[in-house]
C-alpha cells in the first residue's frame, strides 16, 4: 500500500474560480443556521428536523429528531433528512468556492456518514455514561466515562485511522475534509449560544473578556517571539521559515502561517508545509490536554478553557478541545454534587481562541512592514499597507460578532415572552454546531499524517514543533491562564 | 484547487533552506516583543488582582 503525498490531503488552498472566500461562506451558512433556528421564537420551526443523538444502549434510542414537532420523522428520518440537507447546502457552498460539485457531494456522502457513525458508536453507554446512576439507567456495568461530547475522540480517531493507514481513501474524500470550514461554521452558531449562557451573567462574562486581552499578549508578543529565536537561533531556520513557522505555533496553525508568510512575501511552499504539520500536534494535544485538565483542573473549569483556548493551535482543535473539556469537567464535578452551568467552560476556550484570531492581520501587517522596509526592502508597490490587516483578518469572526449580538439582545432586550423561547430556538442551531464540530473532529484527523513526521528532513521542523509546544507554550499558557482564572468559577445551574 | 506540492518538494525545500545571522532588526524585534508582553501582561494581571471577575 503506497503512502499518499504529504500534499494529496492537506489544507484547502483558495481555488482560483472562487466566487467567494470560505470565511464569508461560513459566515453566511452559520448565519443562516442561527437565523433559522430563531424562527421557534414566532412559533415555526423549520430546523426542528436536525438530528441529535443521546447516550444509548439500545440503538432505536440513539437517534431522534432536535424538536419533538419533528418526532413523526424518528431517528433515522432526522438522520436522512441532515445528511440531504447538508449536502446540498455544502455543495452549493463548494460551488461557491468554486470546488466540483459532484465530487464534493460524493466525498461529503463519505466524510457525513464516517463522521456521524462514529458519534453514534461514541455515545454508546459503555462509553459515554458518565454517573453510576446513568449506567444503571443504561444498564451497563461499566463505562469510559468519556460523556456525550467524549464522542468527537471517536470521530478524530475514525479520520486519523483513515489519513494513516487508507491514505488512498483519504485522497479520495479530500473535496470534502475541510475542517477550517465546518469550524468556522460552528464558531459563527457558537456566538449566539455563548450570548445566551453569558446574558444571564453579563458582568461576569465582560470581565472574562479583559481576560481574552491577555491572550492576545501572550500569543503575540510572547509565545511568537519566543519561538521566532528557538527556529532562528537553535535550530537554524532561515527568516523566511521562522517567521511562519513561529505563527503556525504560537498563533493559528493554517491561517496564521499562511498570513504572516504571505506578510513577509515568503514563498508559498513555506506555510504549506507548515500548515500540514500544525494538524499532527493539534491532534496529539486534543487527544492529551482535555484529559489532562479534567484530572488536575477540575476544581478550576476556567483555567481549563482558557488552557485550551491559549495551548492548542488551530481554531479546530482549541474550540473542539474546550467543548471535550467542559464536558468532562462538568460531569466530574457533577459526580461531586456541584453542577455548574454548561457553557462557560467551551465559550472561555472559544473567547481567547477568537481574541487570538482577531490580531492575526495587524500583526501580520505590523511583521510586513519590518520585512519590507528593513529586511527584504522591496519597491514601494509591494510594501505592506494597512489595508492588509482588513485583508488578513478573519472574516468568520465577523459572524461570530454578529449571532453573539442578536443572542444578547434576544436575551437582554426583547419582551419577557420572546426571551424565554430564545434558549431553545439557539438549541436547535446548537445542535447543528454540534454536528459541524464531528465534522472538524473527523476532518482534522484525516488531514494528520503522522508519517509527516519521519518523512527525510521533517526532523528537524517536527523537532521546533514539538520543543516550542510541549516545552513553552503549553506550560506559559497554563500559567498564564491560572493567573487569571485561578478560583474564578462558572455560575452553578439553576 | 490541490495543493500543487510534494514530499519531493517538501524535502528539497528543506533541505535547501540554510542558516542565517540574525540581523540587528530581529534581534530588537524579539527583545521589544517580548519586553512589552512581559510588562503589559504584569499590568493586566495588576488589574485582574484589583478588579476580579464579577466585580
Amino acid at each position: 500500500m503506497s503512502n499518499a503525498s504529504l500534499t494529496e490531503v492537506s489544507p484547502h488552498s483558495v481555488a482560483e474560480a472562487a466566487r467567494i472566500s470560505e470565511d464569508w461562506l461560513a459566515v453566511i451558512l452559520g448565519l443562516a443556521i442561527f437565523v433559522l433556528g430563531l424562527a421557534t421564537i414566532v412559533h415555526v420551526d423549520l430546523i426542528g428536523w436536525v438530528v441529535n443523538t443521546s447516550i444509548w444502549s439500545n440503538i432505536n434510542q440513539a437517534l431522534g429528531p432536535a424538536s419533538k414537532s419533528y418526532a413523526s420523522l424518528g431517528g433515522v428520518g432526522a438522520l436522512m433528512a441532515t445528511y440531504v440537507a447538508l449536502t446540498v447546502v455544502l455543495s452549493v457552498g463548494a460551488a461557491a468556492l468554486g470546488s466540483d460539485v459532484k465530487k464534493f457531494a460524493l466525498a461529503f456522502t463519505a466524510v457525513f456518514w464516517i463522521a456521524y457513525a462514529s458519534w453514534i458508536v461514541g455515545n454508546y453507554a459503555n462509553f459515554a455514561a458518565v454517573t453510576p446512576a446513568d449506567q444503571q439507567k443504561f444498564g451497563v456495568s461499566w463505562s469510559l466515562r468519556l460523556t456525550n461530547e467524549g464522542a468527537y475522540i471517536f470521530a478524530l480517531l475514525a479520520g486519523l485511522a483513515i489519513a494513516n493507514f487508507l491514505p488512498r481513501f483519504a485522497v479520495a474524500i479530500k473535496e470534502a475534509v475541510r475542517p477550517e470550514l465546518y469550524i468556522k461554521v460552528a464558531i459563527v452558531i457558537l456566538g449566539g449560544f455563548f450570548a445566551v449562557t453569558a446574558a444571564g451573567k453579563l458582568s461576569f462574562a465582560s470581565s472574562l473578556l479583559l481576560r481574552g486581552v491577555a491572550a492576545i499578549i501572550e500569543a503575540y508578543l510572547i509565545y511568537w517571539s519566543v519561538v521566532y529565536f528557538i527556529a532562528r537561533k537553535w535550530f537554524g531556520f532561515s527568516r523566511e521559515w521562522s517567521a511562519p513557522l513561529a505563527a503556525g505555533i504560537s498563533i493559528c496553525g493554517v491561517s496564521a502561517s499562511i498570513a504572516i508568510g504571505g506578510a513577509i512575501r515568503a514563498r508559498p511552499i513555506v506555510p504549506a508545509l507548515v500548515s500540514s504539520l500544525v494538524l499532527v500536534f493539534a491532534v496529539v494535544e486534543v487527544l492529551i490536554l482535555p484529559f489532562a485538565a479534567q484530572t488536575w483542573l477540575s476544581h478550576q473549569p476556567l483555567v481549563a478553557g482558557a488552557w485550551m483556548g491559549l495551548a492548542v493551535k488551530t481554531d479546530g482543535a482549541a474550540v473542539a478541545s474546550g467543548a471535550i473539556t467542559e464536558s468532562l469537567i462538568l460531569a466530574k464535578n457533577a459526580a461531586e454534587g456541584v453542577h455548574y452551568q454548561p457553557g462557560w467552560i467551551l465559550g472561555t476556550a472559544a473567547t481567547v481562541k477568537v481574541f487570538i484570531d482577531i490580531f492575526i492581520g495587524v500583526w501580520a501587517f505590523v511583521l510586513g512592514y519590518i520585512w519590507t522596509n528593513y529586511i527584504n526592502v522591496t519597491p514601494a508597490a509591494d510594501k505592506a499597507r494597512l489595508r492588509e490587516i482588513w485583508e488578513r483578518f478573519p472574516k468568520f469572526i465577523v459572524g461570530f460578532v454578529i449571532t453573539f449580538a442578536i443572542g444578547l439582545y434576544l436575551a437582554l432586550g426583547a419582551p419577557a415572552d420572546i426571551a424565554k423561547t430564545v434558549p431553545a430556538a439557539i438549541g436547535e442551531a446548537n445542535t447543528f454546531r454540534v454536528i459541524f464540530f464531528i465534522l472538524t473532529f473527523f476532518s482534522i484527523g484525516v488531514l494528520s499524517n503522522f508519517k509527516a513526521l519521519w518523512q527525510e528532513g521533517f526532523g528537524k521542523l517536527a523537532a521546533v514543533y514539538a520543543v516550542s509546544l510541549f516545552g513553552f507554550v503549553i506550560w506559559v499558557g497554563l500559567l498564564i491562564s491560572w493567573i487569571f482564572f485561578n478560583g474564578v468559577t462558572p455560575p452553578l445551574a439553576s | 484547487m490541490s495543493n500543487p506540492y510534494t514530499q519531493s518538494d517538501y524535502r528539497d525545500e528543506l533541505r535547501a533552506q540554510h542558516t542565517e545571522p540574525l540581523l540587528p532588526i530581529e534581534k530588537k524585534l524579539i527583545a521589544w516583543s517580548l519586553g512589552i508582553g512581559l510588562v503589559l501582561l504584569v499590568v493586566l494581571a495588576l488589574v485582574n488582582h484589583f478588579y476580579p471577575p464579577g466585580t
